[in-house]
């Protein structure tokens, strides 16, 4: 059996590659500099929402920098990459202009190159090790950037193809839940013949696609087109149903549903219980991105609004942290500001968002970590107090710690507060499964194959690990897809 | 019998012997046992902050295999305090739910400033009888003076008493260089009672390994003597109740303690040494020597020796030996 090690060398040895390497000196590639994301000016897209604020590479900047690559004979960089794609082979298609073959590569390990190319922290994964970081202490191959490049050309030129699926054997099984490792888990076991409906709690399918990211991050688009897809292969899809609530597993399988696959997420919010966290004014990033994202409230047409506030303080240091704040910059904020108890170095969110942020006018509060809110006659938040923090020694996450500073407060006025300091599990899944092994935290627990301790029941993304990449949530997917199509083929025998 | 009522922590207890913070208490089913052997009130396993920093670290490296997780991680020291505060709930409402009639009180050891109030806040909220605030900074910090020690407890214990309506005690260690003026000054404030002294982890260094390890975890019955002095010292002269603890393995000791001036004593090794029982042998001993001594009420005693009663309270103050050693140097000759 070849390994994926040897499939790969098979790949690199392919004559057109040989070719396409013998094209430019080592040098010459290597002198080049990495591309530019052309961005949408920050004066003009901070006054609009659905406004991409990356508008993506043209063909000759894609073709320029996909020359840059120097297709290693290690190639380090698909170490970096959670489901493992064959990156160079992808880059090189874009170097020779196959587009579309650029386009299939990934979509071997990736069904939703689009998102990810956007939303995917590639300078964490692939770009980290690219051979320009770790040998040449030079900017990345912009990996992410390129695979936008080719999932957007495909989706644009009209080319897309709705994948050949097997003749149906009649086998129901469900996901419960529509974001990345759900839309995954579906179109691979539509693939292989199986008859997959998809029950999502809210009124729009795409998970935390649509309710997490805002449009200027993540057009709805780009999840869209993937869901019409799925659709054309067959996968229905089920809004506004709570599985556990609406119907309880037993009730579906009773109706037929033979295998289960959950992709609930960690739709839980945090929150720090400190004094005051309960006045008005004080919402989860959670709450606040599915009004602005599902509900409209950006709109004043809707009857969903949200409130909106002049200082808007954000308390966090994540992706989340900065949709939301850059969200309320969008909603006319005149103050809006990261609240983060480290300094700016250890912030968890991209470095392309943080940059983003601060281009729009973000203030960013680093070092300084809220103790108590304070508020109005009427019980709205009006102050909030921040300790003030110092770095101490690195943690187990290799960070340096934030430690108090005694005594050091700092009050701030403040009229809308939004809390992003993570997510727990959906709790309702395993609530309604007293026989489902959860891990003290609330994730449901899992094999190597993503099944838990109920075996028709296989769980991935979020739920499972916390908190996850959409790439890593969609490999769940697949992962259990392969594991209960082994199972339910097996019990069938 | 002889009525073994007593108070402390703001509250009336049946027998004045409490069960000390420790693992004795961290289920229901010991705490059934612990309140049908006699004991007045249990003081609650400590939330330590410690604890917390530690099992962040052990989360972290559990669950993050790489970084992409780093969000869901970034704040979860404080998934981790809410999990202890769930757990202190749960365990109040289990015993109440089991009808156990015992006051219950919730016990905290934390190191920074900010975190005593958020704790002592939510503890309270659990339903707790009375907090314990086990506060103590090691007098190890080279550039931290004196007045900033003082300072740190007051700020500290006001906080918490500005945060909370139920009653508040502070568990004391001996290392104060004003620790009598110290005492009577925490007892103005707005505390329900002090305990004399917290008892420390020892550290001793391995002969072989030339190691530092852990030495004695419990404490042996002679070390009562520094705390009975102490209770002594300041019986009559604060402003609130005081407890003893550290060495009080028996009813004897305990008696000594109330009779220096304790209104309860706090014992934990005592049990862990020898069960359960011990705690009714120590309350059978009290009522059964009261009996023996005509004194109708444990109340009747507390501070009958203490340095505002006894006829030479300088002996509580006397710490050199001189005549005494003399003659002990004599017979060794």
């Amino acid at each position: 059996m070849t390994t994926y090690t040897e499939y790969l060398k098979e790949r690199r040895e392919q004559e057109w590659r040989e070719e396409l390497r013998k094209k430019l000196k080592g040098k010459e590639r290597t002198d080049q500099p990495r591309v530019h994301m052309p961005e949408v000016d920050p004066n003009e897209r901070v006054k609009s929402q659905t406004v991409e604020v990356n508008l993506g590479l043209g063909r000759e900047e894609a073709i320029k920098e996909a020359s840059r690559c120097m297709d290693c004979v290690n190639p380090t960089c698909i170490e970096g990459c959670p489901v493992g794609i064959n990156i160079p082979e992808f880059i090189k298609n874009i170097e020779r202009e196959e587009f579309s073959l650029a386009a299939k590569t990934l979509k071997m390990y990736n069904a939703l190159p689009a998102v990810c190319g956007r939303v995917c922290p590639q300078e964490k994964q692939c770009e980290s090790k690219c051979f320009y970081t770790i040998k040449l202490n030079k900017p990345a191959v912009a990996i992410g950037y390129l695979e936008r490049f080719a999932a957007d050309w495909e989706r644009e030129s009209g080319s897309m193809d709705v994948p050949q699926c097997a003749p149906s054997n009649g086998i129901k099984v469900a996901a419960v839940g529509s974001g990345p490792s759900s839309l995954s888990f579906a179109g691979d076991m539509v693939k292989l013949g199986y008859d997959v409906t998809v029950f999502e709690a809210l009124h729009e399918i795409g998970g935390v696609l649509k309710y997490g990211i805002p449009e200027f991050r993540l057009p709805n688009r780009m999840v869209d087109v993937e869901l019409d897809i799925l659709k054309k292969m067959g996968v229905k899809f089920v809004t506004n149903f709570i599985v556990g609530r609406t119907a309880s597993f037993e009730q579906l399988k009773e109706e037929g549903f033979k295998g289960f696959f959950v992709g609930s997420g960690a739709g839980l919010p945090r929150f720090m219980n400190i004094p005051g966290e309960n006045y008005n004014g004080i919402m989860s990033s959670n709450e606040y991105l599915t009004r602005v994202n599902l509900m409209g409230a950006n709109n004043d047409e809707f009857d969903t609004p949200v409130l909106r506030g002049k200082n808007v303080a954000v308390i966090g240091g994540g992706n989340t942290a900065m949709d939301s704040v850059r969200t309320a910059k969008r909603l006319g904020a005149e103050r809006a500001m990261i609240v983060y108890r480290r300094s700016r170095v250890e912030m968890p969110a991209r470095v392309e968002e943080v940059k983003h942020a601060e281009e729009e006018g973000v203030e960013f509060l680093n070092l300084t970590n809220p103790i108590e809110y304070f508020a109005d006659e009427k019980g709205r938040v009006n102050k909030m107090r921040l300790q003030l923090m110092e770095l101490g020694e690195p943690d187990a996450s290799g960070r340096r710690s934030p430690v108090e500073i005694p005594g050091a407060t700092q009050d701030i006025d403040v009229d809308l507060v939004i809390v992003a300091v993570g997510v727990s599990p959906n709790p309702l899944i395993p609530a309604s499964l007293p026989d489902l092994k959860v891990s003290r935290w609330g994730t449901i627990e899992v094999n190597d194959g993503m099944q838990s301790s109920i075996p028709v029941l296989f769980a991935g993304g979020d739920i499972v690990r916390g908190g996850a990449t959409v790439i890593l949530a969609m490999g769940d997917g697949r992962n259990a897809a392969k594991s209960m199509h082994e199972y339910l083929s097996d019990q069938k025998d | 019998m002889a009525n073994l009522t007593t108070r402390f922590f703001g509250l009336e207890l049946k027998t004045p012997v409490i069960i000390g913070s420790s693992g004795l208490s961290n289920s229901v089913e010991k705490i059934r046992l612990l309140a049908q052997s006699g004991a007045g009130a249990i003081v609650l396993k400590s939330v330590f902050e410690e604890e917390i920093v530690n099992e962040y670290k052990t989360e972290f490296q559990k669950q993050s295999d790489d970084q992409s997780n780093l969000e869901f991680l970034d704040y979860f020291d404080y998934e981790i305090k809410n999990d202890r505060v769930k757990n202190y709930l749960d365990l109040i409402q289990g015993v109440k739910k089991a009808g156990i009639n015992i006051p219950l009180i919730a016990s905290i050891n934390c190191a920074s400033g900010n975190e005593w109030a958020f704790f002592a806040k939510r503890l309270a909220e659990s339903g707790a009888d009375a907090l314990e605030l086990n506060l103590f900074l090691l007098p190890s910090d080279l550039n931290r003076s004196a007045e900033q020690v003082h300072n740190y407890y007051i700020t500290t214990i006001n906080k918490v008493l500005d945060t909370v309506s139920v009653p508040v005690t502070v568990k004391l260690s001996p290392y104060f260089a004003d620790l009598a003026r110290f005492i009577k000054e925490l007892s103005e404030t707005r505390l329900a009672g002090i305990t004399l002294f917290n008892r420390f982890y020892n550290v001793d260094i391995d002969l072989d390994t030339r190691q530092i390890v852990p030495a004695n975890v419990l404490s042996h019955p002679t070390e009562y003597l520094q705390p009975l002095r102490w209770v002594g010292i300041v019986s009559g002269h604060v402003s609130c109740d005081i407890a003893a603890s550290t060495g009080i393995h028996d009813y004897q000791t305990a008696l000594k303690m109330i009779m220096a001036g304790a209104s309860a004593v706090q014992v934990v090794s005592g049990v862990y040494k020898h069960g359960y029982d011990v705690v009714k042998h120590m309350v059978h001993g009290m009522d059964k020597w009261l009996d023996q001594n005509g004194i109708a009420s444990v109340s009747e005693l507390i501070g009958c020796a203490g340095s505002a009663k006894v006829k030479n309270p300088a002996m509580y103050e006397r710490v050199q030996f001189m005549k005494y050693f003399g003659e002990f140097d004599q017979s060794v000759d």
